[in-house]
C-alpha cells in the first residue's frame, strides 16, 4: 500500500472511532471550549461542501476522488461530532443552510485552483485544532481535538500531494483562522 | 386584453392606495424595519419599537392589526395564546459591530473589544438584537466583554444613534441599521460562523378589524415586490426559501 492509498484509507477515521466521550462532559463546557466548537461545526460544514463541489467537478482521477469523497464523509463525521457537543452543552449547533457557502468563481474550474482553496481551508481548520488540542478545559476534549487535527492533517496530505511540500503546521487561534476561512463561509 | 389587464392592475394599486390613505393599517413592527417599511408602503401608519416592547403592548390590547418582529420568539408567543394568527417567516439580518467613524478606541476586529479598553453599547437581553448579540458574544467566546458595557438600550436604533453620535466607542447592530448611518460609522464585520440566526416574522393581530387587508398587505410584503424592498434596503432572504 502506497502512502497516498494509506492515506485516503485512514481519512473517515478519527473522532469517529473514538466514540464520543467529550458528550458525558458537555455541561462543564467553558466558553473557550464551545467557541472551539462552533468554529470547528461551522468550517466542517464548508469543508464537506467544498468535497462536494471537488467530486462533482471531476478533476482529478479515481484514487483522488477516492479522497474526496473519504475526505466528505469524515467532514460530516467531524461537524456531527462538535455539533453534539454544542447541543449537549445546550448551545445551538450550526446547519449547512446557515451560511451561504462562496468559492471563488474558477475555484472548481482547475485542479490546482481547487487543491488551493481546500488546503486553505484546512491548514485553518487544523491550526484551531491544534489549538484546542492544547487548550480545552477537558480532557475529552483535548483528545477529541487531537484526533480531529490529526484527521484534518490526513487530508492536507491526501489533497496535498508530497508531505514534504506541506508547511510545518502552525496552531492557530480562532481569529486568524477566521480571517482565512470568511471569504468562504458568504 | 393586455392593455385592459394592466389598467386594471393599475387602478386597483390606486384604488388600493386611496383606502389605505382613509383606512390605513396599524402595523408594529420592529425598529429595524423602520425605513424599509416606511419607504415600501408610506400609506399606512405605523409603530416601531423594540420587537418585546410591541409584543407586550399587544398583548395589552393595543389597536393593532399587523405584527413584524425581527424574532420568532415574539411572535410565536403571541401565536401560542391565539393572539397574532399562525406567523410566517419574511426575510433576514445579519449582525455588525460599528464603531464612530473617529473610532477612538481603535476597534478593528470584533476581538478587539476584549484586548482594549471600550465603552459598549448593545441592547437589553429581552430584545430581539440583544439576544442576537449576546449569541454571538458566546459563540466567539467572548461574553466577558459585557463587563464593558455602559448602556442597554430599548431597540437598535437607539444603539445605533449613540455609536453614531460618538457616546459609545462600539455597539451591536444588525447590517441594515449600519447601513442607515453609513457616513458616521465603520462596520466590522462578524464572522459568518458566529453569526446567529436572526429571522423576522410576520402576523395579523388577532383582534385586528381589518384582518383581510392585513393579510393582503402581508402577502405584497411576501411578493417579489416586497422581497425587492427588503433586499434594496440590506435585509437577506429566508435562507431555504
Amino acid at each position: 500500500m502506497d502512502r497516498r492509498r494509506f492515506l485516503t484509507g485512514a481519512l473517515g477515521a478519527g473522532a469517529v472511532t473514538l466514540g464520543a466521550p467529550w458528550l458525558a462532559t458537555a455541561g462543564a463546557a467553558t466558553e473557550d471550549d464551545l467557541a472551539f466548537a462552533n468554529f470547528g461545526a461551522s468550517t466542517e460544514l464548508l469543508v464537506r461542501d467544498f468535497y462536494a463541489k471537488a467530486i462533482d467537478a471531476r478533476l482529478v482521477g479515481a484514487q483522488t476522488t477516492s479522497a474526496l469523497k473519504h475526505g466528505r464523509s469524515a467532514a460530516g463525521w467531524h461537524a456531527k461530532a462538535q455539533s453534539d457537543l454544542l447541543t449537549s452543552a445546550g448551545d445551538v449547533a450550526p446547519l449547512p443552510e446557515d451560511f451561504d457557502f462562496e468559492w471563488p468563481l474558477r475555484t472548481f474550474k482547475t485542479k490546482a485552483a481547487m487543491m488551493a482553496a481546500g488546503l486553505a481551508v484546512l491548514r485553518a481548520l487544523r491550526g484551531v485544532y491544534q489549538t484546542a488540542a492544547a487548550m480545552a478545559s477537558e480532557q475529552s476534549y483535548r483528545v477529541l481535538y487531537a484526533s480531529l487535527a490529526a484527521s484534518v492533517s490526513q487530508q492536507i496530505v491526501a489533497l496535498g500531494g508530497a508531505a514534504a511540500a506541506e508547511p510545518f503546521p502552525v496552531a492557530l487561534d480562532i481569529e486568524n483562522a477566521s480571517d482565512a476561512i470568511e471569504r468562504y463561509l458568504g | 386584453m393586455k392593455v385592459l389587464a394592466a389598467l386594471g392592475a393599475v387602478l386597483a394599486i390606486l384604488t388600493g392606495s386611496a383606502h389605505a390613505q382613509s383606512h390605513p393599517l396599524t402595523i408594529y413592527a420592529a425598529a429595524s424595519l423602520t425605513d424599509v417599511f416606511r419607504a415600501f408602503d408610506p400609506d399606512q401608519r405605523y409603530s416601531f419599537s423594540g420587537s418585546n416592547a410591541l409584543e407586550t403592548q399587544i398583548r395589552n390590547g393595543a389597536p393593532a392589526d399587523i405584527f413584524a418582529s425581527a424574532a420568532p420568539l415574539n411572535t410565536q408567543r403571541l401565536f401560542r395564546q391565539n393572539l397574532v394568527g399562525k406567523p410566517v417567516t419574511f426575510t433576514s439580518n445579519r449582525l455588525a459591530l460599528i464603531v464612530p467613524k473617529s473610532n477612538p478606541a481603535g476597534i478593528r476586529s470584533v476581538y478587539d473589544l476584549r484586548r482594549k479598553p471600550v465603552k459598549l453599547v448593545i441592547a437589553g437581553a429581552a430584545v430581539p438584537v440583544g439576544g442576537y448579540t449576546r449569541t454571538v458574544l458566546r459563540k466567539m467566546g467572548l461574553s466577558s466583554v459585557l463587563s464593558k458595557v455602559v448602556s442597554q438600550e430599548t431597540d437598535v436604533r437607539a444603539v445605533t444613534g449613540k455609536v453614531a453620535l460618538g457616546q459609545a466607542d462600539a455597539g451591536f447592530v444588525y447590517v441594515t441599521d449600519a447601513r442607515a448611518v453609513a457616513d458616521r460609522v465603520t462596520v466590522i464585520r462578524i464572522p459568518a460562523w458566529a453569526q446567529p440566526r436572526v429571522r423576522y416574522e410576520i402576523a395579523v393581530v388577532s383582534s385586528s378589524s381589518k384582518k383581510a387587508a392585513a393579510q393582503a398587505w402581508i402577502k405584497t410584503l411576501l411578493s417579489a415586490r416586497g422581497q425587492a424592498a427588503l433586499k434594496e434596503y440590506g435585509f437577506l432572504p429566508v435562507p431555504g426559501a
